[in-house]
């Protein structure tokens, strides 16, 4: 059988998807349950969804959310642990017979959360995947900048002026 | 080569907390050959140690007290129950709030010094004149612009008292905000200017410029263009070989003998070990909400009620950091995030006017300080959802065309806001905690509100598309990063707790210079004036040790 060099690019990139689907696959999480993260990240996705352009997921809020809670809010385990627990009994009251929210389709998902955006759960897990979402990326999160560059962020250490269009309008003499 | 004493020498001085106005003690004294040692609650971070992270900033208050580990308890008035709720922020490290503070660099007008005598007094407030005019301070404000390193334009400000030198650096180059402030302001008739920052705009002794990286507010300055005393004057201090800043060190009673004198400070170091540092004199710096809680905890014999309390006043007219935040959406970006917070300010509406029906007024300036998470979470508008994909897509576009302007608003002394101990409440050093009671006068709000009517016709007239107003402020201030008025200045000892020069009624070689000294809030901003108490009181305390009268 003849190899030829498109078949072998596209071996290559075949083999490329799966190391890093390897290497997500192994990387553990170091404090959440798998499935309980997968249950947390459907949330997170409908907070920052992933649409025409990155949200939650591609930002890896997962697992700012998981290294926060393994170190430095280890004092918000047990909101989590009772929210989501609640929001699952929810989840049944709304939809009986649904396996996990992960499962829901996503208007069931929007509206499963409408019932619990006001409670202290779900608030925080807001703030966390804002923070995940546009937070430095070595906290975990805003994996390659997906949050700073969305909103139009371009991280440098420094900047020389001008710094926006008013100011550069000013500095040509009001000229457009 | 840094000082080593041990806590059986008996130093000049020592200083509790080396912050704004302790790194000013601090440098002052030691240049002058006096020994120093200064106690800092907080580490002592260097430009390393300082990133762009918003989360360990914002978020876990890297850089301010800790509240999990120094909780405080809030109350309104006497009749609620305190809360366990912070209260009080505060630049915890060597440097203070110098170095996270936004550089803001505003001096007093000289009606701020006598308002009292102007005004008369106010229902529902102990309004009070300074001991001291805008003059005896002028020398002091200069000094402190040059030996910081203060950018602005001299002269620019027509509401300003007169001073005897320009700054010593121009002015920061001009940010979008401060193109449409102005255009607007001038639009409007009102009066402009550069803002005085605490930051360097062209190398300064031995300092580099500003790299407008854009992390100011709140932040340390990873180059040290930010003039903290942290950058500018803590390392001249250690430099003289008589200075020794002990980080970690959490001050928990200032000693007095039977004389009534003190004789030095009892604290725990790093490891939690309980150390007797001796000295002739201290000088408290722990800022408005920290220097009188120390007071309290020190009691004796001779003074039950805490150190230099014999008339009830420590932590007394406590005055908050009042004002409120408008945003403005523009058409084309102005990238915010760029360089320093403010370049444009205004101070038009800054005296008291009786017209007006209210005591007070405020400064306004030109800026969006919003880090991006803590716009997405606290600044969109309340008109959309607040999550989900319609909030997503909206503050993507919105972040880079931000603009804003700030009041900062006048905040009177009223007796019953005070700093107290909660004894019910334990800091993790088994220290009681601060108890904070704190309710505006009512011509706060209305101030409050005056000002920010002025905020949102600048907005409007600059252009913006779309105006709205932070939902969290505009309402009662329940908490303030500005701290004043708790130990205040006054001739009477009767109803004051220091002297004009800032040493104690009651104690003759016990000084307190921080913002717990200020009579009145002023239009907030009050670091400059603090620093220029600072040298004022270090320049006295040079004198009377050199004639012995301390």
């Amino acid at each position: 059988m003849n190899v030829t060099r498109r078949d072998w690019m596209l071996a290559a990139a075949c083999w490329t998807e799966v190391l890093r689907a390897q290497s997500q696959a192994s990387a553990k999480f170091a404090w959440f349950e798998p499935a309980t993260a997968t249950e947390i990240e459907a949330i997170a996705a409908q907070i920052i969804p992933d649409d025409d352009t990155p949200g939650a997921k591609a930002a890896g809020v997962i697992w700012f959310i998981d290294r926060a809670l393994a170190d430095y809010d280890q004092d918000k385990r047990q909101l989590y642990r009772d929210g989501l627990a609640a929001t699952q009994a929810k989840r049944a009251e709304l939809y009986p017979g649904s396996t996990s929210i992960a499962a829901l389709q996503p208007d069931q998902q929007i509206a499963l959360l409408k019932a619990i955006e006001k409670n202290d759960f779900f608030q925080q897990l807001r703030t966390h995947t804002v923070l995940g979402f546009l937070g430095h990326p070595m906290h975990g999160g805003n994996r390659n900048q997906v949050g700073w560059k969305l909103i139009g962020l371009d991280h440098q250490m420094q900047y020389q002026p001008p710094f926006g269009y008013y100011d550069a309008e000013a500095a040509r003499g009001g000229k457009k | 080569m840094s000082a080593q004493f041990r806590p059986t020498d008996v130093v000049d001085f020592i200083v509790v907390g080396i912050g704004a106005a302790g790194g000013v003690v601090a440098k002052e004294l030691s240049t002058a050959g006096f020994r120093v040692v200064a106690l800092e609650q907080g580490p002592w971070r260097h430009e390393k140690d300082f990133q762009h992270d918003e989360v360990t900033v914002m978020y876990r208050a890297g850089l301010t007290n800790d509240p999990k580990k120094q909780p405080n308890t809030f109350r309104k008035t006497a009749a609620d129950p305190a809360k366990t709720q912070q209260a009080v922020e505060y630049g915890c490290m060597v440097g203070g709030g110098s170095v996270h503070f936004t550089t803001n660099y505003w001096r007093f007008h000289p009606e701020d010094f006598h308002e009292r005598s102007t005004l008369g007094p106010i229902p529902g407030a102990d309004l009070q004149d300074w001991p001291i005019a805008y003059d005896d301070l002028e020398p002091y404000y200069t000094k402190a612009e040059w030996d910081l390193g203060i950018s602005g334009l001299g002269g620019s400000n027509p509401f300003d008292g007169p001073r005897t030198k320009p700054y010593p650096l121009p002015p920061m180059p001009v940010k979008s905000t401060g193109v449409l402030f102005e255009r607007a302001a001038k639009q409007l008739g009102w009066h402009p200017f550069p803002a005085p920052l605490a930051v360097l705009s062209q190398p300064y002794r031995g300092g580099v410029a500003c790299v407008h990286c854009g992390f100011c507010e709140s932040f340390g300055c990873e180059v040290g263009a930010k003039s903290s005393t942290l950058a500018a004057l803590i390392p001249v201090a250690v430099k003289t070989g008589r200075c020794e800043v002990r980080p970690n060190s959490y001050a928990r009673k200032i000693e007095t003998r039977k004389d009534g004198r003190v004789t030095g400070v009892i604290y725990f170091d790093a490891q939690k070990r309980e150390i007797f540092q001796r000295a002739k004199a201290v000088v408290v710096c722990a800022n408005g909400a920290e220097t009188p809680r120390l007071l309290l905890m020190s009691k004796s014999n001779r003074f039950p009620q805490g150190l230099a309390n014999s008339n009830g006043n420590v932590g007394k007219y406590l005055m908050f950091d009042n004002g409120a935040f408008a945003f403005g959406l523009f058409d084309h970006p102005l990238n915010e995030y760029k360089s320093v917070v403010v370049t444009r300010v205004l101070h038009d509406f800054y005296r008291s006017d009786p017209k007006r029906g209210f005591y007070g007024g405020g400064g306004i300036d030109g800026r969006f300080d919003y880090y991006p998470a803590g716009f997405a979470l606290t600044g969109m508008p309340s008109d959309i959802p607040q999550w989900g994909a319609e909030w997503k897509r909206t503050f993507a576009q919105y972040y880079t065309h931000m603009g804003g302007a700030l009041g900062h608003t006048s905040c009177l002394a009223v007796e019953q806001n005070n700093i107290a101990l909660d004894n019910q409440v334990k800091d993790a050093w088994g220290l009681p905690a601060l108890r904070v009671t704190f309710k505006n006068h009512p011509d706060d709000m209305k101030a409050m509100q005056f000002i920010l009517d002025r905020q949102m016709e600048l907005l409007h007239t600059a252009g913006a598309k779309k105006v709205w107003v932070d939902p969290t402020t505009n309402v009662e201030t329940t908490y303030s990063r500005h701290l004043m008025g708790s130990c205040r200045m006054g001739n009477d000892p009767r109803s004051s707790v220091v002297n004009r020069w800032n040493r104690a009624h009651d104690v003759p070689n016990l000084f307190l210079v921080d913002g717990s000294s200020l009579v009145t809030s002023g239009r907030q901003q009050p670091t400059a004036t603090i620093q220029a108490l600072a040298y004022r009181t270090a320049d006295y305390l040079q004198q009377a040790a050199k004639r012995n009268e301390i």
